[in-house]
């Protein structure tokens, strides 16, 4: 199915990122239409009805999110933008901070009002330099407009915003862990509760959200949420960008309705698999998320529907693999990937993901035995539901979905 | 010789600081500004960054040895990260990353004897449509093959 753009609509429009295009474009329109007639809380029923869910991998509700926040007005209320994309196989949030970031900053500003917060931080990944220049370049025009500063729009609204570089640490895409590296720390995840709209940033109630879940804000309160949740499936509003790449004739990022069928996306939009070759797999959701065989692939791209099938949306970056794939060596580069990236706070992950990277090792490089298989499984379920934050869990996944699924293929290996 | 780089670096500082509630969150931001003039985080640059920061020096190193970006020695004019995660992989990173590394006569984590270059492998960089990727200095290079990247690398001075 075709739709109309919706996040994507700027991103092939020469210099979107400069504001006289974006307003050329619609942008700040809706702002200044709420701010000066709306409630807070008008804007975050409206999200709520919307079934906007969270696009940075959790797919929590966002309007519900927002009212978690305490509702006594003690402490200031910080926004934080989760700009730490890191998730292998996706690669979305980039092309809203360099292409459209005004369409982000609209729905922080939007977002600011319903939490009634007057500050807020981006947190952009240190390597995206560009996507930081973007930023700061598109923050810095909002602000000589009035956009952004004291009483914006003339609403009687104030908004800081603080563009941030991270410095190359996957794990600060982690909520709580970003919050402490944006302290000045080091990127450690925080025990849980208290979650952030009660304990976050500074000490103070704060919510942080993706750069896409606030980027569909404005669109949401310029065209009502009804129009909004139609765009998805049941339970899950709009549109998302799903970044498509691996053996496909024309990887790339889709913008598409929630609940896309998986089939469609790479048959359709990513023209098939590339050369003509049978799929053999799929990872529909960045790496954490576990890994589907070419018969499991008819099934919907939304939050619930991937669940169902045991596996997530997560970030939604679809990692298509034709059948000259070996299995063995994809859990070598997935097991390095964790234990490069593993805090090393809780024992079960610093030393799961580093024991599971050495004897996959063992066994790529030829000298494993087929007990390690069952070794490995072991070690994923130790790490399962143990520690201060899930990526120890997102480590076990594919440990455990490569070899179930793959089983004989590793066996042969091993041989 | 670093402290008079960074004391020319002191009114930006200043600016960067006051943009945060607090000065201990400017941390990340002074580092990438010292390290992007000084070339890496010497021990003046730690101390520099404690005395805006008011945070102590331990905990300044702390922080640096936390985030793979900062270097404590220094790096090549040209500093490759070259990405070896899995949408890459798929697209024959391996065999590319082999020529790059024959190319330059150095391995992950090494320098080249003119300080040209540096090599760092490192994990996704979130241009998986266009693999294999690197990024080289603040650029990201996407689609590569053994032919781009001797063009590429050619080409810089
Ligand atoms: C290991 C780990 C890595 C994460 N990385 C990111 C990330 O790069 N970007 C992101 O937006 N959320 C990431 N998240 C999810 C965040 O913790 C958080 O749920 C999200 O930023 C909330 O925003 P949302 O509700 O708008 O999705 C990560 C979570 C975990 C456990
Ligand atoms: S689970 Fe792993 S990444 Fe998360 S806090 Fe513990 S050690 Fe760190
Ligand atoms: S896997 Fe290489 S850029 Fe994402």
């Amino acid at each position: 199915m075709k739709t109309e753009p919706v996040l994507s609509r700027n991103f092939d429009v020469a210099d979107a990122w400069k504001i006289a295009t974006a307003e050329s474009r619609g942008a700040y329109v809706t702002a200044k239409k709420v701010l000066t007639s709306l409630q807070p809380d008008e804007v975050t029923n409206q999200v709520l009805a919307a079934n906007l869910r969270g696009l940075g991998g959790a797919g929590f509700p966002t309007g519900k999110k927002w009212q978690f926040l305490p509702k006594d007005g003690k402490k200031p209320v910080y926004l934080v933008v989760n700009a730490d994309e890191g998730e292998p196989g996706t690669c979305k949030d980039r092309l809203i901070l360099e292409r459209d970031p005004h369409q982000m900053i609209e729905g922080m500003i939007l977002a600011a009002f319903a939490i009634r917060s007057r500050k807020a931080y981006i947190y952009i990944r240190g390597e995206y330099v560009l996507s930081f220049r973007r930023t700061q370049a598109a923050v810095d025009e909002a602000y000589a407009k009035g956009y952004l500063g004291k009483n914006i729009f003339g609403s009687g609204v104030d908004l800081d915003i603080v563009v941030h570089r991270g410095a190359g640490a996957y794990i600060c895409g982690e909520e709580t862990a970003l919050l402490n590296s944006l302290e000045g720390g080091r990127g450690y995840p925080r025990l849980k509760p208290p979650f952030p709209a009660i304990v976050g940033l500074f000490g103070c109630p704060t919510i942080v959200n993706n750069v896409e879940t606030l980027a569909c804000v404005p669109h949401i309160l310029k065209n009502g949420p009804e129009w909004f949740a139609k765009l998805g499936s049941a339970g899950n509003g709009g549109t998302h960008l799903f970044s498509l790449s691996g053996h496909v004739n024309k990887p790339g990022v889709y913008e598409l309705p929630m609940g896309t069928p998986l089939r469609e996306i790479i048959e359709l939009h990513g023209g098939g698999v590339k050369g003509g070759r049978k799929l053999k797999a799929v990872i529909p959701g960045g790496i954490s998320a576990k890994i589907l065989t070419a018969d499991e692939i008819d099934v919907n791209m939304d939050y619930d529907s991937l669940r169902n099938a045991g596996t997530m949306l997560g970030s939604a970056g679809v990692m298509v693999m034709d059948d000259s794939v070996c299995m063995v060596k994809m859990l070598f580069y997935a097991t390095k990937f964790f234990s490069h990236e593993s805090c090393g706070q809780c024992s079960p992950c610093r030393e799961g993901t580093g024991w599971a990277h050495k004897i996959v090792t063992r066994i790529y490089e030829g000298r494993g035995n087929l007990k390690d298989l069952d070794t490995l499984l072991t070690i994923a379920r130790n790490m399962e539901g143990r520690t201060i934050c899930v990526f120890a869990d997102a480590a076990a996944w594919p440990i455990q979905s490569y070899i179930t699924k793959f089983r004989k293929e590793f066996e042969d290996y091993i041989g | 010789m670093s402290e008079a780089v960074l004391k020319s670096l002191d009114p930006e500082a200043q600016k960067i600081v006051a943009k945060y509630d607090q000065k201990r969150a400017a941390t990340l931001m002074l580092l990438h500004l010292a390290q992007d003039k000084v070339g890496y985080v010497t021990p003046e640059v730690e101390a520099w960054v404690s005395k805006w920061t008011d945070v102590p020096v331990v905990h300044v190193r702390g922080v640096v040895t936390f985030y793979s970006m900062y270097h404590l020695k220094p790096a090549g004019r040209h500093h490759i990260r070259y990405c070896t995660s899995t949408s890459c992989i798929l697209q024959g990173a391996e065999k590319v990353l082999c020529h790059l590394k024959k190319k330059l006569g150095i391995e992950n984590h090494e320098t080249t004897k003119d300080g040209k270059f540096s090599l760092e492998e490192a994990e996704c960089l979130c241009n998986c449509d266009a693999a294999p990727m690197m990024q080289v200095g603040d650029d990201y290079h996407v689609d590569l093959t053994e032919k781009k990247i001797d063009q590429l690398l050619d080409g810089l001075k």
